[in-house]
């Protein structure tokens, strides 16, 4: 080392930069925003001396003071906690017992799942907020994989279209369904084309693989509607924000989304709310507090609602925490405490990031290598320049990676390889189906030609254009004349496709059993119900929980290129 | 809730998923069991989409294996979905936008919760509707009283 800066004078040179620096500037990460913290406005992941200190408070069976404010000064966010999330019975000696002693019990796998979440259900915001700060992301990873209300960790997809082809949607669902996914999302450029891209995401995701559930994200009223009639399965997009002025800037209460998370179960539809950092501080309303902070009031709101389950992990604001300090590591934070609050979650990965393949890895790991209940929410199933909510982390340019990447760590993230004759014939069976389908409903048809199209097909620029104004008019007027599920059923049947109706009625059965409403229930491929109950996660240590052994670890070696050992000139099928 | 002790056992952790191991507990609110639930019936047009609700009963059943596995809250909600089974989907939908912010005086919570209790005898529903009123008072969340048009003050020259 010199101790003085090198300059170029005395050689002539002019430089101000590298050839290093040139080539370091041009890396795709610093394409990326990076930004300083600003902990007055909450533009700080985690550490902000701006929170509140923990503390509670008891008189008569209510708790009267949470963390620094007595019920006099509470917001509704406070109320709400205070009332139906914190267990008033233990509260005061959960919090009297010391961060670093809850923060250790996480990581200890001596200590039990169970006595962990006894602990947490007596917690202020400010006190889990004080216990997670302790940890790092590696004792993070060891908190979500013991936390994890679900002992078999799964995956979700996005399937949209930039032309919100119904076609499109259901060949790249069906795909997705085959490949492992275990729920599929939609969402919609042009919202009245929801009808028949919400069908499509179904038929396709029961082609692909019996028990897929299904969903498409709208408001809240509509998303309600479809399915209440059986056209999608379960419910995702219901927002819940961290302070009271961001939560009634998007039309909502604790009170109305916990009215709403009722109206769900009493249709036998699954649902969970969906929250994340720093959308708060987007949205222009941070209180001055850290953006974890935030989350975790989010996180005990969704739990004193009595909802199974929270879509979290920053979701459509990763921009915010991916460009503070520890930001990735906050979300990774707000997954764990989603996870100890005893919730289902469905832990983001599910927005583009960033520019650098690296950066997008590294992002992921501390939700892929623990295992969560849905690793992605969710992976797109579908080229990013094709996916309406503004691109994922990851896409289906990125599956052969995601299976590499899982036979390398021996981690299950979900998927599988698929032979190229299998997804061809899924594809193709979608397209088919819902071809019958539109028939059958004396919707605009769908021709041959996009059939070959939809079997073949990449992105959206790959299918013939369809009329969309009848499209319009035909999903108008199948919300006119009542459609349900049960409909589409019966119609499946008639038009030769029995097994996609047999498959469909099966998950529309389940609304009757409710076995679906439970914490982290997912259909298995034989439709038993797999949830924190039957298949709660035991993970106590090296040894114990969910491994990644047997047939499926036998189905997770296969890729698309795998030489024979015997033969190396050959390729193992 | 159903007390009725033939239909809610004390269910424990091995009977789920219900519809694996207890179908027998199972109906729909039009009295079918899942074995009438059938590709034949469907094409039949035996099945609508009436006979693919839950009942409240089976929402007590699940309550009971929430409250089992140590969820309380989410027993609750199971609760207060079974209270609202019964009510239709237009008027469930109507009772949530009315329960956003600023959308109802304290008189038109009061004859929300009212109807839940009197209407659908869902009184913890009407508990949870009373509840956000009285939040939403403390909170000036509620919309305003209609009043009569003031006059206007005479213009100051």
């Amino acid at each position: 080392m010199t101790a003085v800066a090198p300059r170029a004078e005395g050689t002539g040179a002019s430089l101000t930069t590298s050839k290093r620096t040139e080539v370091l500037e041009d890396r795709p990460v610093n394409l990326d925003g990076f930004v300083e913290e600003w902990p007055e406005k909450g533009l700080v992941a985690m550490e902000s001396d701006f929170d509140p200190q923990p503390s509670v408070r008891v008189e008569d069976g209510r708790i009267v003071e949470l963390d620094g404010r007595t019920r006099d000064q509470f917001d509704f966010m406070d109320t709400f906690i205070a009332d139906h999330a914190i267990d008033v019975d233990t509260c005061e000696a959960a919090m009297a017992t010391e961060s670093v002693e809850i923060a250790r019990m996480i990581v200890d796998p001596r200590t039990s799942r169970a006595d962990v979440v006894a602990v947490g259900r007596g917690l202020t915001p400010a006190k889990i907020l004080d216990v997670v700060k302790l940890m790092n992301v590696v004792e993070i990873m060891m908190g979500i994989q013991k936390t994890r209300s679900r002992r078999t960790p799964a995956n979700q997809a996005h399937s949209t279209s930039a032309k919100d082809n119904p076609i499109q949607v259901a060949a790249d669902a069906a795909e997705g369904a085959v490949r492992g996914f275990a729920e599929l999302e939609t969402t919609l450029g042009v919202v009245r084309y929801a009808p028949l891209v919400a069908i499509g995401l179904q038929v396709g995701g029961q082609v692909g693989r019996g028990g897929v559930l299904t969903q498409c994200a709208l408001e809240e009223a509509t998303e309600l509607d479809l399915g209440m009639r059986g056209i999608t399965a379960y419910a995702e997009t219901i927002s819940i924000y961290g302070t009271e002025s961001v939560f009634v800037d998007g039309d909502d209460t604790p009170w109305s989304k916990a009215f709403l998370a009722s109206a769900y179960a009493s249709r036998g539809i699954k649902m969970r709310f969906t929250s994340g950092t720093g959308s708060e501080v987007q949205m222009g309303n941070a209180e001055g507090r850290s953006m974890l902070y935030l989350e975790i009031r989010c996180i005990l709101m969704a739990k004193g609602a009595g909802v199974q389950g929270l879509q979290n992990g920053s979701i459509s604001c990763i921009g915010v925490p991916g460009a503070v300090p520890g930001g990735i590591r906050a979300v990774a934070a707000e997954n764990l405490v989603a996870s100890w609050m005893d919730l289902e979650c469905a832990s983001g990965n599910d927005q583009s990031f960033s520019h650098s393949a690296m950066r997008r890895t590294s992002r992921l790991l501390p939700q892929m290598l623990p295992g969560t209940d849905f690793v992605c929410s969710g992976y797109s199933a579908v080229p990013n320049k094709d996916n309406m909510f503004a691109g994922s982390n990851l896409d289906t340019d990125d599956y052969d990676d995601w299976n590499v990447i899982q036979r390398d760590m021996q981690v299950d993230g979900g998927l599988r390889h698929v032979r190229e004759d299998v997804i061809l014939q899924v594809r193709n069976k979608a397209a088919r189906a819902m071809q019958a389908l539109f028939a059958e409903l004396d919707l605009p048809p769908i021709t041959d030609e996009e059939i070959e199209a939809a079997t073949y097909a990449n992105s959206s620029d790959d299918y013939p254009d369809r009329d969309v104004l009848a499209d319009l008019e035909g999903a108008r007027s199948v919300m006119e004349r009542g459609i349900t599920g049960i409909d589409l059923v019966r119609f499946l049947e008639r038009a030769g496709f029995g097994d996609v109706a047999e498959n469909y009625l099966q998950v529309l059965r389940q609304r009757v059993s409710g076995d679906l409403l439970q914490t982290a229930a997912v259909l298995t491929g034989d439709f038993t119900p797999l949830a924190a109950i039957n298949d709660a996660n035991d993970y106590a240590g090296p040894g114990t929980g969910y491994r990644l052994t047997g047939e499926r670890w036998e189905e997770l070696k296969k890729l698309r290129h795998v030489t024979s050992a015997e033969n190396p000139e050959e390729e193992v099928v | 809730m159903t007390t009725n002790p033939d239909l809610a056992p004390d269910l424990t952790a091995a009977d789920y998923p219900l519809s694996v191991h207890r179908p027998e507990l199972l109906h729909t609110p039009t009295g079918k069991t899942l074995d009438d639930l059938t590709m034949a019936a469907v094409v039949a047009g035996d099945i609508t989409s009436e006979d693919l609700r839950i009942s409240p009963e089976t929402l007590a059943l699940q309550g009971q294996l929430a409250a089992a596995a140590g969820r309380r809250q989410l027993a609750e909600n199971f609760q207060r979905a079974s209270e609202m089974t019964t009510i239709p989907d237009a008027e469930v939908l109507e009772m949530y936008n009315s329960l956003r912010p600023n959308a109802s005086t304290a008189a038109q919570l009061e004859e929300i919760a009212s109807k839940l209790e009197n209407t659908y005898s869902a009184t913890t529903c009407a508990a949870l509707v009373r509840e956000a009123a009285q939040v939403y008072a403390a909170r000036n969340l509620l919309a305003e009283e209609e009043s009569p048009v003031a006059p206007l003050a005479p213009q100051e020259a």
